[in-house]
């Protein structure tokens, strides 16, 4: 098998890696071949990010540290990857399928007269050479693809096609080089603005590792503070099903279900909640599923892992003292 | 689609300066809020698509075989002999939708542009002339303020518009309003149609295999029945028709759907399969004389907004493409003429009234109505309209619309204990009304004004609840409505609306008793998924 060279474009905001960038360094260490890997992290100030990225199992960490390329920009990233990629030579360059890929990376192939094959969820050896997979039709079909044309083919790949926790890392570091370049900002034609902040802080249900959701079991607004407790001793999210919502008793950023968040935390309590399949769909991929609920014919108990028919208002300060010693 | 189909064929027929054709569709995709049993009857695809056969036409299944049966709780009669309009030899088993589908893609391809996902909210007036539709607006958010996705609606202008909105439709029902067409009409009659889509084991079922049934779990003063169609690889469509102008106030057209389920006929037919999609719509009952005028200057009314429905035969599609062909002739007239005034246009009424539609429809139209006499005195009128073309002593046969039947809780059950037979629920064979809307994959953007206008919430939790206990929250098969008590402890009870629940089946409009409820469309796109039904 031939040995390519492979470039990772890795994507990270201010101090935080993009956990994407780890799943494309996978789908790279997937590919077959003693392949040399080259992962490239373009910005300003990025000890904190290096020191991430460093630990990973690739021939080289390939820094461009420039404080004009502190914040992302179309022009100025374009650029720079550019005259990386004249100089480097890739096979290949490898991205994560975000908003941000979706905005430069287009010119990016463009401007070099490469392939650029998009939302790629795996690679595979065909007797045509190297295939890229990716769905077609809203998923309704599957292709493969066989770039052609001169290198480096640009490759992104789906968000959670392969695993970040995949991505091999080693003990020993990898070799850092730093890759000195100048932008010419004349021809930087974007400015870019404050990014855009919701006025409330939207609640990310989907990030929480364990869950505490409440429902029409609860009766009345003036119980919450119950289940809030609850949520608290097990260091969990609040959430609620529809009706809670509905009635305003908690904000809709914190609904769970098909009009709301889907969520697969690793502990799901559900307090009062029937188990309606709208709720249902939102939160059975949950690992470990908790209810409580009166109603032993409760469509909850058919995916309960531990099911308890009774009263929450009894169970769950029973949960909360044996919680608090 | 048919109408749309008939003008680019005229079109292309005779020549001359090329037609502008668009067909509106508020579904994301066309078919999307079609369903039917269906039992089709195809005379009239062979004028419409004389090769429909060389096209793969959704007409796959023929009927086999045609079973009555009377059912009782635990058993079942069969009528010995099915009567003639009720045989259904030649006529096809399929799913509307794929009908639809079908018939989109052929009028896509003669040049016809279909939008889907915009809903028609407002007929534009010239003076007295319809000039066109407007859509909807989209991005309005909750309280009716426009978000940062807004777009004002659009206002398509026409020389003619054929209003093809369905049963109840919200711009007919404008356009009758203005003009006063159903003035010495009927009243409409309505019934609403439940159904599902399940796949058992094959073999259980013919495709092909046609059943009707009577009797339970509707009692003797109620219209409606049962059905269940083989369709092909191991599919069935099962459902269940209930009159929207029962008596009872405490009726639940979803729960008679369950019970019937129940039935030994019907759960040996179901055993050990599943269920895979769910529906629900409201058919136009009142037959003959209950079609309005469906001419006005500017437009045409045609299909089940008109009321084109052969309640004996239980069968509306063909009529209702019959009834676009129809008026596909008089458009294109009136466009070659440049004249789509009413006169020009009354061309299309002369064709029903001369053709096959009321050859069909003119001796049965009084069948519906005999069922307000109960279960008895329709089927023996239905009978003697076979023999007879329908005559009747009083013709049109006296007809209240269902809003005015329906009894208060008081006066159905005085003193008589109130006993309702809800049927269990086990999510299995049967299924509650959330499970249900779930499997009619009906979908609206959560962030949008409530499309189910109630014009005084008072009236439900006062008048309503103590007359007729709010009847909304069980004739609706989507759990769009529901009571429930207001926060706090005032013991006052408060209307929910859960307006993405909504099926787009219209029994709120027709069937509320104090026509207070006005259904609007809601943002384009929204509704139900009907794949396969």
């Amino acid at each position: 098998m031939k040995q390519i060279m492979i470039l990772i474009i890795t994507e990270h905001t201010g101090n935080v890696v993009n956990p994407v960038s780890w799943e494309v360094v996978a789908a790279a260490q997937n590919i077959s071949g003693n392949n040399s890997i080259t992962l490239g992290v373009m910005g300003s100030g990025l000890e904190q990010i290096l020191s991430d990225f460093l630990q990973a199992d690739v021939s080289e960490v390939l820094c461009v540290d420039n404080p004009d390329l502190l914040d992302y920009n179309s022009d100025s990233f374009v650029d720079a990857w550019a005259q990386v990629i004249n100089n480097e030579m890739p096979d290949l360059v490898l991205l994560p399928h975000t908003y941000r890929t979706r905005d430069f990376a287009p010119k990016l192939a463009s401007r070099l007269g490469s392939s650029l094959i998009t939302d790629c969820i795996a690679t595979k050896e065909r007797d045509e050479g190297l295939t890229f997979v990716r769905p077609m039709f809203q998923g309704k079909f599957v292709a493969d693809v066989i770039p052609e044309g001169k290198s480096p083919h640009f490759i992104s790949f789906q968000i959670g096609a392969y695993r970040a926790d995949e991505a091999r890392k080693r003990i020993e570091t990898a070799s850092l080089r730093m890759f000195p370049l100048t932008i010419d900002k004349s021809k930087i034609r974007q400015h870019p603005e404050h990014p855009f902040k919701e006025s409330q802080q939207a609640v990310d249900l989907s990030q929480a590792d364990r869950i505490v959701a409440v429902g029409r079991g609860i009766k009345d607004q003036e119980h919450l503070p119950l289940v809030q407790q609850l949520a608290k001793e097990l260091g969990a999210e609040l959430a609620a099903s529809r009706p809670i919502c509905d009635a305003g008793w908690l904000p809709m950023d914190r609904q769970v279900g098909s009009s709301g968040q889907t969520v697969a935390p690793t502990l799901y309590f559900a307090l009062g909640i029937s188990g309606a399949i709208q709720h249902l769909v939102g939160m059975k991929g949950s690992r470990t599923i908790v209810a409580i609920n009166k109603d032993a014919d409760a469509p909850i108990f058919e995916i309960a892992d531990y099911g308890i028919v009774g009263d929450l208002f009894e169970i769950v300060p029973a949960i909360i003292s044996a919680l608090e010693e | 689609m048919a109408a749309a189909l008939r003008l680019a064929n005229l079109q292309r027929q005779q020549n001359g300066a090329p037609l502008s054709i668009a067909v509106l569709e508020k579904s994301r995709s066309s078919g999307a809020h079609m369903l039917s049993g269906a039992v089709f009857d195809p005379t009239v695809l062979e004028e419409l698509i004389p090769d429909w056969r060389s096209k793969n036409s959704p007409l796959k299944i023929p009927v086999i075989k045609d079973h009555i049966y009377f059912l009782t709780e635990k058993h079942r009669l069969r009528f010995p002999v099915t009567p003639p309009p009720l045989r259904n030899h030649g006529n096809f088993v399929l799913s509307l939708n794929g009908l639809v589908k079908w018939l989109a893609d052929l009028v896509e391809e003669s040049g016809v542009d279909i939008f889907t996902g915009f809903s028609g909210t407002e007929i534009l007036f010239d003076g007295d002339r319809v000039a066109g539709v407007r859509t909807g607006d989209r991005g309005v958010d909750r309280e009716g303020k426009p978000k940062k996705t807004f777009e004002p609606g659009v206002d398509i202008r026409a020389a003619v518009t054929i209003f093809a909105d369905g049963v109840r439709g919200n711009l007919t029902k404008q356009l009758i309003h203005r003009f006063s067409l159903d003035s010495g009409r009927s009243a409409q009659s309505y019934a609403l149609g439940i159904r599902e889509l399940w796949e058992v084991p094959e073999g259980r079922i013919a495709p092909g295999a046609v059943i009707h049934t009577l009797g339970y779990p509707l009692r003797m003063e109620e219209f409606g029945g049962g059905f269940a169609y083989g369709l092909s690889d191991g599919r069935l469509s099962i459902g269940f028709v209930s009159g929207l102008d029962y008596r009872d106030p405490l009726f639940d057209p979803h729960n008679a759907f369950q019970l019937f389920k129940q039935h030994p006929l019907i759960k040996d037919l179901l055993k050990n399969g599943q269920m895979i999609r769910y529906g629900a719509k409201a058919l136009p009952e009142g037959g003959w004389h209950s079609i309005p005028r469906c001419h006005v200057d500017g437009a045409l009314i045609v299909g089940d907004a008109a009321g084109f429905v052969n309640s004996l035969r239980l069968k509306g599609i063909h009529l209702a493409m019959r009834s676009g062909m129809c008026a596909a002739d008089a458009a294109f007239e009136a466009i070659r003429l440049k004249d789509s005034s009413r006169d020009v246009l009354a061309r299309y009424t002369a064709s029903i009234e001369n053709g096959d539609i009321h050859r069909e429809l003119y001796p049965v139209r009084n069948v519906h109505q005999s069922f307000s006499g109960g279960l008895l005195a329709g089927l023996s009128y239905s009978a003697l309209a076979l023999l007879t073309r329908g005559w009747w002593i009083k013709d049109p046969m006296p007809t209240e619309p269902g809003y005015k039947r329906i009894e208060s809780v008081r006066n159905y059950y005085r003193d008589r204990e109130i006993k309702v037979t809800s049927a269990d629920i086990d999510r299995r064979l049967t299924f509650d009304k959330l499970t249900s809307v779930h499997y009619s994959g009906t979908r609206h953007d959560e962030d949008q004004p409530n499309h189910l206008i109630v014009r005084d919430t008072d009236i439900c939790r006062t008048v309503c609840l103590e007359e007729y206990k709010n009847p909304c929250t069980r004739f609706c098969p989507a759990n769009v409505y529901e009571i429930i008590p207001v926060s706090g402890n005032s013991g006052g009870k408060e209307l929910k609306i859960n307006a993405s629940n909504c099926v787009h089946c219209k029994t709120c409009d027709i069937m509320d008793p104090y026509q207070i409820i006005d259904w609007v469309p809601p943002e384009g796109g929204g509704g139900p998924q009907y794949e396969g039904m």
